[in-house]
């Protein structure tokens, strides 16, 4: 029993010596790994509004979810700026509005690309959208065939509006009205 | 050796997608407005402008026009158009012009409107201004019609009574119309 407690005594600590001595030296060992990353660069193109100048200022300028809101319209009042009213007939008139579409390509090597247009939602009762006097439904109409890219292109946003009373076919007054405009560019 | 031909052919695809047409991008524009009812009023030439009482206005169709009724005096105006009456019991000549004032409405389910007529300043002494035999100041507007219908024109004359003892001055006013939908 003695001579047991004796060597407990001795070979623990020899025990720990051992252990502690190898770590020390082996800490200089480094070890690699390598990672092997791959990155596919897709082509692809961007819609973006962006204000014009002659125009009303987007909501969401500079994206491709931009609002234009032409505030209170009508055939003889005042108008918000930046809207205009080329046109008051008999039974209609018209209020307008300038906007930019920049169409963004990367990785293509297309030329330009055609622009489409369309109505998310058939137009509120009155109306009738049109873009650079294409009258628009909600079926895609061709704005332009041959935009150029990472430029800013202005287009003409008319709203003919019947002078009607709502009870009489006219749009309804009073009332804030919204529809969504759906833009496409495709590469050519 | 072997492999030429296939990195070739994978060269060409390459090139072929990056060239692919028909790639598409697409945004969405929310548009919103508020309608709100509107009416206008705008002065015409009577049909019967150039003719005795029917002078031209300047800038016809819009609704900031000119009158010129000439010069007059007791005996009579130097202007052919003008209606020139000399009024002897009350001490007075009066000149006088007719035209056509036409409102429209847009968006609107007003029936009818009244029109109403304000002079700009306080006319002289022993001189009166009238819109067909209404007389106008420059404190109120007057009522000169109730229930005119919208997009129908509406004749109105102007008079322009002077006291025959009025000295020599140059008369003008600025007649400000108002129309009101009922």
């Amino acid at each position: 029993m003695r001579l047991r407690s004796i060597l407990r005594a001795l070979c623990l600590p020899a025990t720990l010596a051992l252990l502690v001595c190898p770590l020390r030296a082996w800490g200089q060992v480094t070890s690699t790994g390598y990672i092997n990353a791959t990155l596919i660069n897709r082509s692809g193109i961007a819609v973006i509004f962006d204000s014009n100048s002659g125009g009303v200022s987007l909501g969401g300028n500079a994206s491709s979810a931009a609002s234009l809101n032409f505030g209170a319209i009508s055939a003889f009042g005042a108008l918000s700026p930046g809207v205009t009213r080329p046109s008051v007939g008999a039974n209609s008139f018209t209020v307008q509005s300038l906007f930019n579409v920049q169409v963004i390509e990367g990785g293509l090597g297309s030329p330009n690309y055609t622009l489409s247009a369309q109505l998310a939602t058939p137009a509120p009762t009155g109306f009738t959208y049109q873009v650079d006097t294409i009258s628009l439904s909600t079926t895609a109409q061709t704005i332009q065939s041959n935009g150029t890219y990472n430029t800013d292109v202005q287009h003409t946003l008319d709203l003919l509006v019947l002078s009607a009373a709502p009870s009489a076919g006219g749009p309804a007054v009073g009332t804030p009205l919204t529809t969504t405009i759906n833009f496409t560019a495709t590469s050519n | 050796m072997g492999w030429a031909p296939l990195v070739m052919v994978l060269m060409l695809m390459a090139t072929a997608n990056l060239k692919a047409q028909g790639r598409t991008g697409s945004a969405q524009l929310t548009i919103s407005m508020d309608v709100t009812p509107s009416i206008s009023l705008v002065f015409q030439n009577n049909s019967n402008v150039g003719n005795t009482g029917f002078c031209p206005l300047t800038n016809a169709g819009t609704n900031n026009v000119g009158l010129d009724l000439g010069s007059a005096s007791i005996t009579g105006d130097t202007s052919s158009c003008v209606n020139y009456t000399l009024n002897w019991a009350g001490w007075n000549y009066q000149v006088s012009s007719a035209f056509e004032v036409v409102v429209s409405k847009a968006n609107s389910s007003s029936p009818n409107y009244r029109l109403s007529a304000e002079i700009s300043t306080a006319p002289p002494a022993n001189v009166t201004w009238l819109l067909s035999n209404v007389t106008l100041n420059n404190t109120t507007f007057t009522a000169l019609d109730t229930a005119d219908t919208y997009g129908q024109s509406v004749t109105k004359t102007l008079q322009v009574q002077v006291g025959l003892f009025a000295p020599a001055q140059t008369l003008q006013e600025t007649i400000t119309f108002l129309a009101t939908a009922n």
